[in-house]
């Protein structure tokens, strides 16, 4: 009958179950009857419950005499802290911190915008200076025509001489 | 625990002293260090005062107890980590006679037999508990000494049962395999 009882891992699988009562009835009946059947099987139970006795041999120390009452005074301690931290007080310095850390990033970021639009924008005087040239010549631009006349006079060579010729009738 | 969650802090005080001493058994057991074991069982202990108003009964304390447990030997031991604290657990620390131990060999200049070979088993067993991973550890020593069902062994470790029956199966195995030399 023996030689006929495979153990499978599932068997191995339910015997700690099986000792512990956690198997369901049809499971139970179906370990009974591979242990009935199977001397491995019995030596493998066997083997898992002497070796869970040996667990009664680890210490179990207890708790010192002033645990219960340290523990309870600590606890309480650190009530009357969280107690504070949910105060209306405390919210109230939160809500402040809160709205002076804003307004504190608030300065911070329109400083730096400052500071920056006044590195980096052209400002008025610097236009000028752009067009400083234009500007010395101003008067000999207006007294010429415009500064388009004179775009023209570069890009047209007839009318120079034109005006040259119309310039040599006049003198006759 | 629900006195203790309307604001009664003598109720709160009779499930300390209704659980210290299994709690204490179990961390130093989670650990292999008693004096780190009632440090941190008064951590459970405080998490669950401050935690007391948002308590719902819809479990049994206990499971809850051993679930905060869990949670703060787990993050004890990697913090530990962390640090790269070394610690020498009892189980570590081999077959080193105890000083009172000590001094009765050197009185009588003999060592009780039996009392080396208990103190070697029980070394043995320790070091046997230290191989299992956290969850086996804890799954086994509630199971063993709190006599938790899987259901509720599952509840604590936020596990199924069929996981527990898993997890219980192979923890089992593994100590049957460090021990099998001592099971007689």
């Amino acid at each position: 009958m023996e030689k006929l009882t495979r153990l499978t891992a599932e068997h191995r699988d339910n015997f700690a179950a099986y000792l512990d009562g956690e198997l369901d009835d049809t499971l139970t009946r179906h370990i009974e009857t591979v242990l009935s059947q199977s001397n491995v099987a019995r030596n493998d139970v066997e083997m898992l419950a002497k070796t869970y006795e040996l667990l009664d041999l680890l210490p179990r120390p207890k708790a010192s005499g002033e645990f219960s009452e340290k523990t309870l005074a600590i606890a309480r301690l650190k009530d009357s802290r969280t107690d504070f931290l949910q105060s209306p007080t405390y919210r109230r310095l939160q809500r402040a911190v809160r709205w002076t850390g804003w307004a504190a990033i608030l300065f911070s970021a329109s400083a730096l915008s400052y500071s920056v639009a006044r590195y980096r924008a052209p400002v008025e005087d610097d236009l000028l200076l752009d067009d400083l040239n234009v500007i010395r010549q101003y008067d000999a631009y207006k007294e010429a025509g415009g500064i388009e006349f004179l775009n023209r006079l570069g890009l047209e060579n007839s009318l120079i001489e034109n005006m040259n010729a119309e310039s040599s009738r006049a003198n006759q | 625990m629900l006195r203790a969650k309307e604001g009664d802090d003598a109720a709160f005080s009779d499930l300390v002293l209704r659980y210290q001493d299994r709690l204490v058994g179990l961390l130093s057991n989670m650990i292999g260090s008693p004096d780190g074991a009632e440090d941190l069982a008064q951590d459970v202990f405080l998490r669950i005062y401050r935690a007391r108003h948002g308590y719902e009964a819809n479990a049994k304390f206990s499971t809850w107890l051993f679930s905060v447990a869990h949670n703060v030997a787990c993050n004890s031991k990697r913090s530990k980590v962390r640090r790269r604290e070394v610690q020498l657990t009892p189980a570590e620390s081999g077959s080193m006679p105890l000083p009172q131990q000590q001094i009765v060999a050197d009185k009588s200049g003999l060592m009780p037999t039996r009392l080396f070979q208990k103190k070697e088993l029980q070394d043995r067993v320790q070091q046997a508990m230290g191989s299992l991973n956290e969850r086996q550890r804890m799954a086994v020593l509630l199971h063993k000494f709190e006599g938790m069902s899987y259901a509720d062994i599952g509840a604590a470790l936020d596990m199924s049962p069929q996981a527990v029956k898993s997890l219980l199966s192979r923890a089992r195995d593994n100590l049957r395999l460090a021990l099998e030399g001592y099971v007689r």
